[in-house]
């Protein structure tokens, strides 16, 4: 069927054989990658050699194949892993030319019509149709992984389409899908987020991150303290735990002492101290005050690296 | 400068109706002693219609035609395994369905399911084809998969393309995933049923 026949076709049909030349276009770089026990999960080839993942599909380190658009099957390694972003890089063992055709994310809105474009078992190309059914700014996983747009879909995840290609009506890879990081919905992670942490990942093997080397619990803090100390937020984070020789053990920290700011702004869950760890926080000193035996301490901690062990 | 809705949105919603409206006339009701309905494909305008063997249990099943007709029909073949079964009620001018080379279909095409979802007749459903091949879990294959919503009531209705030839036969749900048998797999079917019934005859 040719695109100059279209003027022929309906208008359904034509569609149809657009969204399934898409699939068609985008499927050349998307691969099936054997790296857990009976389903096979999808990947992208980002470039020659390196195909990205849903980082919680990767479940064994060793022994990993993927499976190529011609049919190939090629060993691969693990380059590098985050499991705050969901996403993981594997090295081929042959590098191969040839790349993924990728797309901004900026332009997708509401209501766009987009494709999911995985790999499933017996190297079949796989597709789900849905739109956008959410779309804003920067957000922050569960897990403290920074990601540039949040893009929520409605469409169906098969199994084995965590690490699916969202692909826009061109055939455009805009992003990668996950279901493991907003409770099993479907979610892009945009190009923009895919090619930042697989360049890091390719340099380093992980993502670096701040590390304060507390555990804490948010708590209400009491009315009457609250106005006596004029503080803003309703809530602050008691430590429960502080790691022997840590940034906060170094500051001084103990535990029971209640976290209420860091670096000049309230902290009332932990989602402010997340954003305190970006990697361009690691080696500054910042300021701290701990509510202890009802009164302010401040205190200065400097952010290190998160240590290996806990990545 | 205002956003603009481009004409191609327009001139879908008409499009689509239209084939389903078509593949509508096409697909028929079956109703078997006691049991809930299900749906067939006028696949000859002689009266031979094409179902699954699920629907069609009984040697003369009741199949209503999308005006209103209705006819006590024979069971002239059936296949439990591959849950076919084939029909013929007495009439000469039905409006028989387009079949299309199910081989020809790609990942990523609009398909229309056409049938009666919790009884609800002619109802229809878009959705788009996801592969062709064996399902997870699920007995014989090979099945087409796509991703629409069908519920009890679809089994034996028309899996159409967008231009509203069949490309497969309603069967089951697995998990959010509609498989449907592959129309090559029903002409053959049918070519082997009726062939062996003229040689009996």
């Amino acid at each position: 069927m040719e695109t100059s026949s279209q003027g022929t076709l309906g208008t359904l049909a034509a569609l149809s054989h657009d969204l399934a030349t898409a699939v068609e276009r985008a499927g050349r770089s998307v691969v099936a990658i054997d790296a857990r026990p009976r389903v096979p999960t999808s990947g992208i080839l980002l470039k020659p050699g390196l195909v990205v993942a849903a980082d919680h599909t990767i479940r064994r380190e060793e022994e990993i194949t993927v499976t190529l658009e011609d049919g190939r099957t090629v060993p691969a390694k693990i380059a590098g892993r985050d499991a705050s972003t969901d996403l993981a890089l594997l090295k081929l063992e042959e590098p191969r030319t040839g790349a993924a055709e990728i797309v901004g994310t900026a332009d997708l809105q509401v209501g766009h019509l987009v494709l999911a474009v995985g790999r499933t078992k017996g190297n079949h190309l796989g597709a789900s149709l849905g739109i956008v059914s959410s779309a804003a700014g920067e957000w922050r996983t569960w897990r403290g992984g920074r990601i540039d747009r949040f893009i929520r879909l409605d469409l169906s995840i098969f199994i084995g389409f965590s690490g699916s290609a969202l692909v826009n009506a061109a055939g455009g890879i805009a992003g990668i899908n996950t279901t493991g990081l907003a409770r099993g919905l479907g979610i892009t992670i945009p190009a923009s987020t895919v090619s930042r942490v697989a360049d890091e990942l390719a340099a380093k093997g992980h993502i670096a991150r701040g590390y304060l080397g507390i555990a804490t619990q948010s708590v209400l803090l009491p009315e009457r303290l609250r106005a006596k100390l004029n503080l803003a937020g309703q809530t602050g984070l008691i430590l429960v735990t502080i790691e022997p020789d840590g940034p906060a053990d170094k500051a001084g920290m103990m535990i029971g002492d209640i976290l209420v700011s860091l670096d000049g702004a309230p902290a009332n869950d932990i989602s402010d101290v997340q954003a305190k760890l970006g990697a361009e926080f690691i080696g500054r000193d910042i300021a701290a005050s701990v509510l202890r035996g009802g009164a302010l301490v401040p205190l200065t901690l400097r952010i290190s690296e998160r240590p290996s062990r806990i990545r | 400068m205002a956003p603009r809705i481009s004409s191609i949105a327009s001139r879908l919603a008409p499009d689509a109706a239209a084939v389903v409206d078509r593949l509508r006339r096409s697909t028929v009701e079956i109703r078997d002693a006691g049991r809930g309905s299900g749906c067939g494909v006028i696949w000859a305008s002689d009266g031979v219609i094409v179902t699954n063997a699920h629907v069609a249990r009984s040697r003369q099943p009741t199949v209503l035609l999308s005006g209103g007709r209705k006819f006590e029909a024979n069971l002239l073949a059936q296949d439990a395994e591959r849950d076919l079964a084939v029909l013929r009620v007495a009439a000469r001018d039905l409006l028989p369905i387009t079949i299309r080379d199910s081989s020809t279909i790609r990942a990523g095409e609009l398909v229309l399911a056409v049938g009666s979802p919790w009884g609800l007749s002619g109802s229809a459903a878009l959705g788009i084809i996801h592969g062709l091949g064996w399902s997870d879990g699920v007995r014989g294959g090979p099945w087409l998969q796509a991703s629409v919503r069908l519920a009890p009531g679809n089994s034996g209705g028309p899996l159409a393309g967008a231009d509203g030839r069949l490309v497969g036969l309603n069967a089951m749900v697995a998990g959010e995933m509609g498989l449907a048998i592959p129309s090559n797999e029903i002409e053959r079917f049918i070519s082997q049923a009726l062939r062996g019934r003229r040689e009996a005859a």
